[in-house]
């Protein structure tokens, strides 16, 4: 049996950074890969997976993977027109992602590679290109079951939870959470005291759906791009406070989570002085989550 | 005279917004509908045009923005007014409901007043409340 593993292929948000200050973490944007059992399931498909392509179209036994997009961002998916199984007779690529119809989910992709921003289109694409109807409510490669929820992000995105029949892996690259809260607290006083008591019940409603969408998750690979300094300034850019998201994760009963989608603005040094303050907050809660930043190249064996 | 009330829709899936809009119109004379999922309103509108719609965006399974895309290819609904009620204020989402025809953008949280404000301007304007 195939051995099986995540493995970060790109972990920045917004653009690429390939930085010499940033190659610590990566300077690629988001792309995971989850192989069970020699199934591949590839979440997003920003610069990250152009390596992956490579890799995948050097080798004989796999010849179909399935990408599964959070959302049309650039970032997620702008290293499709140089993914190279893309472009090869005998492969199939199975694509999922938000939309309304087939036919939207194919717009957006071909978007991107359409004259005069690419010198080629999707119908170069040599590969058999299969688009899994957006109203397909549960995924199946190999022995993995996948189904989205919908997050908190400018557009339609989603974040999915991959059951692997032996762990429950939960991937949202983007999202900005506990927003809500924020919003009601900063308002609060604008509103009669019945409004508020009706406020706090929605808010914590609001908090418990946020919850149960990453609840027991064995590994939660989590947008933590900004501190709280950067927040107080991009509230409502779409993204979370690495705070919000530990505590979130703590709360949640979430046992291993990645910070994800790092700043390009933020540097190697930066970034693991989130993950040191976040090493904090779970200590000073007593809690059991393990965290980790998602570097470009990590590799995590999965049971 | 005509004395049926006029149907509003309310779809969310925070039963307490349910409640609160609830609370908001409870002296308005209007039939309210209310339900917490995208596939849950659906059978209703496919045999009923609501005076108003009002939609959430984040749901689970299926969001608002998609379903109003959808209602948008029915012939009933090609005109039906909607109101988006999100917490979700980006402008990205806000292009996207008005290019669906949303004819409002209320964001959460928002005094009932603010509720009531719309559906009087939409609807009914001899309205008691």
């Amino acid at each position: 049996m195939a051995k099986s593993y995540l493995h970060f292929w790109g972990v920045r948000g917004s653009h690429a950074s390939p930085f010499d200050s940033h190659l610590q973490v990566g300077g690629n944007t988001s792309c995971v890969e989850i192989n069970v059992n020699g199934h591949i399931l590839i979440c997003d498909a920003g610069t990250g997976i152009i390596t992956l392509g490579n890799k995948l179209a050097a080798q004989q036994n796999i010849k179909e993977v399935t990408v599964i997009l959070t959302h049309y961002h650039w970032d997620h998916i702008c290293g499709l027109p140089f993914f190279e199984p893309a472009f090869i007779p005998g492969w199939k690529i199975n694509f999922y992602g938000p939309g309304e119809s087939i036919q939207e989910m194919k717009q957006n992709l071909d978007s991107q590679m359409q004259a005069p921003y690419f010198p080629i289109n999707t119908e170069n694409w040599m590969a058999n290109i299969n688009y899994i109807p957006p109203s397909t409510k549960k995924i199946r490669v190999g022995d993995m079951v996948v189904k989205h929820h919908c997050v908190h992000h400018p557009g339609i995105t989603y974040g999915y939870t991959v059951d692997t029949g032996k762990q429950k892996i939960i991937y949202v690259s983007d999202n900005e959470c506990q927003f809500l809260d924020k919003s009601i607290k900063m308002k609060m006083t604008e509103f009669s005291e019945e409004e508020q008591t009706f406020l706090k019940e929605i808010n914590r409603g609001e908090y418990e759906y946020e919850l149960k969408s990453i609840k027991d998750a064995d590994i939660l690979i989590h947008d933590s791009q900004y501190t709280p300094e950067d927040y107080e300034i991009k509230r409502g850019w779409g993204h979370s406070c690495y705070v919000d998201v530990v505590n979130s994760s703590i709360d949640a009963g979430v046992k291993q989570l990645y910070l994800f989608h790092h700043d390009p603005s933020n540097d190697d040094s930066a970034i693991e002085e989130i993950h040191e303050k976040s090493i904090n907050i779970i200590q000073s809660r007593n809690s059991s989550l393990k965290c980790f930043i998602a570097r470009e190249g990590l590799e995590v064996e999965l049971n | 005279m005509d004395t049926e009330l006029p149907d509003v829709v309310v779809v969310d899936d925070n039963a307490v917004m349910l409640k609160y809009f609830e609370h908001a119109t409870k002296n308005l004379a209007l039939e309210l509908h209310m339900f917490k999922s995208a596939n849950a309103v659906l059978p209703f509108l496919m045999e009923n045009k609501p005076q108003l719609l009002f939609l959430d965006i984040i749901m689970p399974e299926k969001d608002g923005l998609t379903l109003l895309q959808e209602l948008r290819r029915i012939p009933l609904h090609l005109d039906t007014l909607v109101i988006m009620i999100t917490s979700k204020d980006y402008v990205q989402d806000r292009t996207v409901a008005k290019k669906l025809g949303a004819v409002e953008f209320l964001t959460k949280p928002m005094p009932m007043v603010a509720i009531t404000d719309i559906i009087l301007k939409y609807i009914n304007k001899d309205n008691p409340y």
